[in-house]
């Protein structure tokens, strides 16, 4: 069943990032992921995260999808413009590839070609009812398309952000352009996954919860600069007390990771290290009583 | 105003190095108000300039060197003045003001600043950018302050994911403006307008050069 198929009949998905390669070789980037074959349901091929340059996203999001992987192409406003984007969803779809995850894109001074100049043209919003324009048959100047088009179109959200309220509305209007599933920052608190998966939920979305394991309490100290509010105390103190922070981080993303089964629709993994023991994860949900018929 | 900002002194020598006489022309509006580019610095870069072999021929900074009349004067005209005595300009104008005195002398014309941007003046101590000049203005839309020049992604559905704690992800030092905007809106009590979802900007209306003409 595809992504697209399982989001449409209500099972729990599991998505993970796969980052393309920072040059051309590509197939050690597919072969990494071999473990979770047949197990995650698709796989986000980002678009030069953090602005740092990379190979483009959507011929990796082919060679995924040619390696037998489904393949979510990611999308930003940061590069390019109307014509630019418009022409690179029409390729994707050509190209076999129905998934999108729509977003504004991390300005282009965070990066490593910080003296690039910055695109955004349009923003997320404008970006999915651009999707949904194509997917109703027209250009965004109204030209009729030739030969269809049928996106299935995500977007992001951020509940750390603010205004709470604007970002809420943001989040509607993203929903309302087109977004039929709504991947989130990882998430360590299973309260606040479980208020952004019914805030989703009632927009009219299907929520995929952000899991990002935390490696050791320098990546933690990271993570809560960029987002202060996004790590919870209580992790941090388990970080500094664990003889393995590594594997004590692991094991609190999971916890939260296997809450969301109960209430959210579904899990996104970001940046995939222990892929064997995510694999080892994944079966042992799939195969456990409690969760029978979620996936 | 148009805000500017002085180059460094040795940019500057290194600009005039083949020429001897030089006349300074700062401009009363913008570069004053901002102390970059008024009388006061104009003076202070001639004095630079004398200490290091140069001639200043004059020291001129009219109140608004981007309108011709003040500088080319039927009765009195610096730019003419300027032609005659000096090898030179050295104009603390913005890039208006010196492309004006440049399209209208025969002598060459260095640039002693950069133009930053359309700011505003803030607690007398610093400017911050304004307008961008978009040529569509939104303003009336979000409580009188433009995402377009104080959001780095120009955003007009709302802040990004990276509007964390009220700061900008792009430089932390800066406040969202998404932050301020919705407070102003609050106050007005229109906040629900920015619940409304935003068409893309028509960008044809921001291409440069534009132009103003009067009507009769």
């Amino acid at each position: 069943m595809s992504f697209r198929e399982k989001i449409a009949s209500n099972r729990f998905v599991i998505t993970a990032e796969v980052a393309p390669p920072r040059g051309t070789d590509w197939r050690p980037v597919v072969e990494s992921i071999e473990p979770l074959r047949g197990k995650v349901d698709a796989f986000n091929v980002t678009d030069c995260q953090r602005s740092m340059v990379r190979m483009a996203p959507l011929p990796m999001a082919k060679l995924l999808k040619d390696s037998g992987y489904e393949p979510i192409l990611q999308l930003t406003c940061r590069d390019r413009n109307r014509i630019a984007l418009q022409s690179e969803l029409l390729g994707a779809y050509a190209l076999g590839i129905e998934n999108v995850c729509l977003m504004t894109g991390d300005f282009t001074t965070l990066g490593d070609q910080p003296d690039a100049k910055p695109v955004f043209d349009l923003d997320s919003v404008q970006l999915i009812e651009l999707a949904s324009q194509l997917n109703s048959g027209r250009l965004l100047n109204g030209k009729e398309l030739k030969g269809k088009v049928d996106l299935f179109i995500g977007a992001v959200y951020n509940p750390f952000a603010g205004p709470e309220i604007l970002q809420i509305w943001k989040l509607e209007k993203k929903i309302k352009a087109g977004a039929r599933f709504i991947q989130t920052q990882p998430i360590y608190d299973v309260e606040l996954a479980r208020k952004v998966s019914e805030l989703v939920y009632s927009l009219g979305a299907v929520p995929v919860v952000g899991i990002l394991p935390i490696k050791s309490l320098k990546m933690a100290n990271f993570m809560k600069r960029l987002n202060p509010t996004s790590v919870p105390d209580s992790l941090i103190e388990g970080l500094e007390r664990a003889s393995d922070p590594a594997s004590y981080g692991w094991e609190f993303a999971l916890d939260v990771a296997r809450a969301c089964i109960e209430f959210s629709g579904g899990i996104h993994f970001m940046l995939v290290g222990k892929v064997q023991e995510l694999a080892n994860f994944i079966d042992s949900v799939k195969n456990h009583s409690d969760y029978s018929g979620k996936f | 105003m148009v805000t500017v900002k002085l180059k460094p002194l040795e940019e500057i020598l290194s600009s005039l190095s083949n020429y001897k006489k030089v006349y300074v022309i700062g401009c009363q509006l913008g570069s004053a108000r901002c102390k970059n580019g008024g009388l006061r610095e104009a003076y202070r870069i001639a004095g630079y300039l004398e200490l290091k072999g140069f001639k200043v021929v004059g020291v001129k900074s009219p109140g608004g060197t981007c309108v011709l009349d003040r500088i080319d004067h039927s009765t009195k005209s610096i730019i003419r003045e300027a032609e005659e005595t000096a090898d030179v300009i050295l104009s603390l104008s913005c890039g208006a003001g010196t492309q004006l005195i440049a399209e209208n002398v025969n002598i060459p014309v260095k640039t002693g600043v950069t133009t930053l941007f359309i700011g505003a003046e803030r607690e007398g101590r610093y400017f911050e950018e304004y307008c961008i000049a978009c040529g569509d203005c939104v303003i009336s839309d979000t409580g009188g302050i433009c995402p377009i020049a104080r959001c780095p992604k120009s955003l007009t559905n709302g802040p990004c994911g990276g509007a964390i704690a009220g700061k900008c992800e792009v430089d932390p030092s800066l406040p969202c403006i998404w932050y301020r905007i919705a407070q102003k809106m609050e106050q007005l009590g229109e906040l629900d307008k920015l619940r409304r979802s935003i068409p893309p900007k028509d960008y044809s209306l921001s291409v440069y050069p534009k132009k103003l003409v009067l009507e009769e």
